[in-house]
């Protein structure tokens, strides 16, 4: 009799008046307006970090877990509608910038579950020297919780009222003219000359409309334009790019058609096994891996020698280390590519800092890799950054305006910039092999988050290889926003593999 | 500051002569044959460029392989193996006339019509040197416009006329030049 009592029980339970819930942006934008991790959440509600994902993505819950998310929204929207009155003063400029920039730069470090941030008290996901707080200053938010110096304050709040509009306000009512340093003077961003822009018209104007032939044009002369568009957007520069630094034997080539000792750690990796059943993979390709690449830290001179297990931030280079062992292959490719020979290999800093990052307290994937030599010099990571704005402007210009020719002449530009960076006989102006290995492995390693992402959120990697492939199946779009843009993804192709009737999956890669 | 360095690498700085550099980099731009000359394959491709035309075989023939024709056949045909003696000497008579033919071309493309090329100068090694004896010297570049000197002491082979040269381009760094005697490396391309 007892079972049938439980039955009613369950029965009596999935009543018609379900909880009404937020809609799944809205989900979403409660918990990241709280700063709350998705694993935070999870762990509170007993649920794993991936059904919470697909929650947000637009799954619903049911049950008693859909009472225990409600009543979670219900008291993150009272929570906020409490905390928008006090924000309303803030943007101190004291507070904007709590920490030198320096420090900040030196030892912040994620924290594995959110703890009051020293300076406003809400919940910071990252730590400074050993103080909780947040890294972006709009995040810092109220201005009760600590006490704090009372003069300049006071005269903060003054100056505060005598402003027209807060800040965030002023930002949305009035666009104004940007404005770029050029020599002694300020000029409007729009007067500056469009290299890229003028190029592509003059040379269109020469082959009098015919696109093919202006295009076939404009890749031949892409080296040699790269490199005056990289001229043009180093003037002003803080530091001189180094085009012909003296070389430690490991960046040389062995022979005049081998490759030098460096390891960029190319992920090639499949997953072993799929469950059981029928999956509809997704080839999904990332949009200018190797332009977002450019952003990295890259060593500014010649490399310098030192030896023992400590990696300084503010340096980069290359470095030989052990690499930590790795246990998670059935479902995410190993940090460091997939490596046959065993023992120290000599890696680059974007690889060296995911593997760190992994074995950091936030992630605690794998243990921290021991290093043993490093050739590294002074790092900035905004050395090529205007020049990949600069790139990445005309890229979203020439998608939105369907321009092909620019669209072309743009890619030209980076890839080949990327390929010829070092020894390379089409580009004698730079010989930098340590800075085209560099920008390679950061391209892997953003690779490597991107699959991160979608397992964190839920969805199956199946491959990741290359430079920009990575393979998934499962609701993708709720993870990666398709498009051209360089922050988000285009199908390659689609494709099923396995079947219902036969359980034994086919080999992950066969298109049916 | 003096001019010249007496006793270069008394406290342990390390580098090499500035022309030397210079003429390192001048070799690296020539771009000789890779092979190196005791696999056959680099000793055919040298006989090759030194035997092909009548010119070439005067060029060679001033550059110092005074071996009769008959001989040259025989080792470009295989039938004969050159000495070590005569390899070392066609070794040294390649690089003289590839270097003599690469020189006006070589030339012409650094002083890019009179813009000239930008030349980087790598300080001197001072990693060994004890701390009080350490003196900062930066990377410094400066702008060569005209290389004819230059390039035609290299294909000469001459290396005091190339230090000359070098010399006299160096001193426009100002009165501190005398740091950038010895250097890591001096780059430029072409």
């Amino acid at each position: 009799m007892n079972e049938f009592q439980d039955i009613d029980a369950l029965l009596a339970s999935t009543s018609a008046d379900r909880t009404p819930l937020p809609t799944a942006a809205e989900r979403r934008q409660l918990r990241d307006e709280l700063g709350l991790s998705r694993a935070q959440v999870a762990r509170a509600l007993g649920v794993s970090p991936s059904t919470l994902a697909g929650w947000e993505a637009g799954r619903d819950p049911g049950g008693e877990i859909r009472e225990k998310y409600a009543y979670f929204l219900r008291q993150a929207q009272e929570k906020l509608r409490s905390r928008t009155t006090p924000a309303a003063n803030t943007g101190d400029p004291l507070l904007s910038s709590p920490v030198p920039a320096a420090a900040a730069v030196d030892d912040q470090t994620e924290l594995p579950e959110a703890q009051p941030c020293v300076l406003c008290g809400q919940p910071a996901g990252h730590q400074v020297a050993g103080y909780p707080q947040h890294l972006d200053p709009a995040e810092c938010g109220t201005t009760a919780a600590v006490p704090k110096p009372v003069r300049p304050q006071k005269s903060a709040l003054r100056e505060e009222l005598r402003r027209p509009a807060p800040a965030g306000q002023q930002r949305r009512a009035g666009r104004g003219v940007k404005v770029v340093p050029v020599g002694r003077r300020v000029q409007a961003a729009s007067d500056t000359p469009d290299l890229i822009g003028a190029a592509v018209a003059a040379v269109l104007a020469e082959h009098a409309g015919d696109v093919e032939a202006a295009t076939a044009a404009l890749v031949k002369r892409a080296i040699p334009d790269a490199m005056a568009l990289l001229d043009h957007t180093r003037k002003g520069g803080r530091y001189d790019v180094i085009a012909h630094p003296w070389l430690p034997d490991i960046l040389r080539k062995q022979t005049a058609r081998g490759a030098d000792q460096i390891w960029e750690a190319r992920p090639k990796w499949t997953r072993p096994q799929l469950p059981a059943g029928r999956h509809e993979v997704t080839a999904l390709d990332i949009n200018g891996a190797y332009l977002s690449a450019l952003k990295t830290h890259l060593p500014i001179g010649q490399l310098e020698h030192s030896t023992g297990n400590q990696h300084d931030r503010r340096r980069a280079g290359v470095h030989l280390i052990t690499p930590p062992a790795w246990d998670h292959d059935a479902v995410l490719p190993n940090p460091v590519g997939n490596r046959d020979e065993p023992g120290p290999l000599w890696v680059t800093e974007p690889t060296l800092r995911l593997m760190l990052r992994l074995s950091g307290p936030k992630y605690a994937l794998c243990d921290p890799p021991e290093i043993h030599e490093s050739w590294t010099s002074g790092a900035t990571e905004s050395l090529l950054e205007k020049f990949r704005t600069a790139l990445k402007d005309a890229r979203d210009r020439a998608i939105t305006d369907n321009d092909e020719v620019t669209l072309e002449y743009v890619k030209a530009m980076y890839s080949k910039f990327v390929s010829t960076l070092g020894e390379s006989n089409y580009n004698r102006e730079l010989y930098r092999t340590d800075w085209m290995h560099l920008i390679r492995s950061q391209a892997f390693a953003n690779l490597w988050w991107k699959a991160h992402r979608a397992y964190d959120e839920g969805l199956m990697v199946v491959r990741a290889m290359g430079t920009d492939e990575l393979h998934v199946t499962g609701d993708w779009r709720a993870v990666f926003p398709e498009g051209r843009g360089v922050t988000e993804v285009k199908v390659k192709d689609v494709y099923t593999v396995g079947t219902n009737q036969h359980p034994a999956p086919e080999p992950p890669d066969s298109p049916s | 500051m003096p001019e010249r360095n007496i006793e270069f690498g008394k406290y342990g700085a390390r580098g090499i002569k500035g022309y030397e550099a210079v003429a390192r980099q001048l070799d690296a731009l020539a771009g000789y044959i890779a092979t190196p000359i005791t696999a056959r394959r680099g000793l055919q491709a040298r006989l090759h460029y030194l035997t092909r035309t009548p010119h070439a075989r005067a060029a060679a023939r001033a550059a110092g392989l005074t071996v009769t024709d008959r001989t040259l056949r025989a080792w470009a045909a295989g039938t004969r193996t050159p000495s070590r003696k005569n390899l070392a000497a066609i070794e040294r008579a390649y690089r003289t006339v590839r270097r003599e033919n690469v020189a006006r071309y070589l030339a012409a493309r650094l002083n890019r019509d009179g813009r000239g090329t930008r030349v980087e100068i790598h300080p001197l090694n001072q990693s060994q040197v004890s701390r009080p004896r350490q003196r900062p010297v930066e990377f410094r570049a400066l702008n060569v416009r005209r290389w004819d000197r230059i390039v035609a002491a290299w294909a000469a082979g001459d290396d005091q006329e190339l230090d000359a040269a070098w010399v006299d381009l160096v001193v426009d760094l100002g009165s501190q030049w005398g740091q950038y005697e010895y250097v890591t490396n001096v780059g430029f391309a072409a």
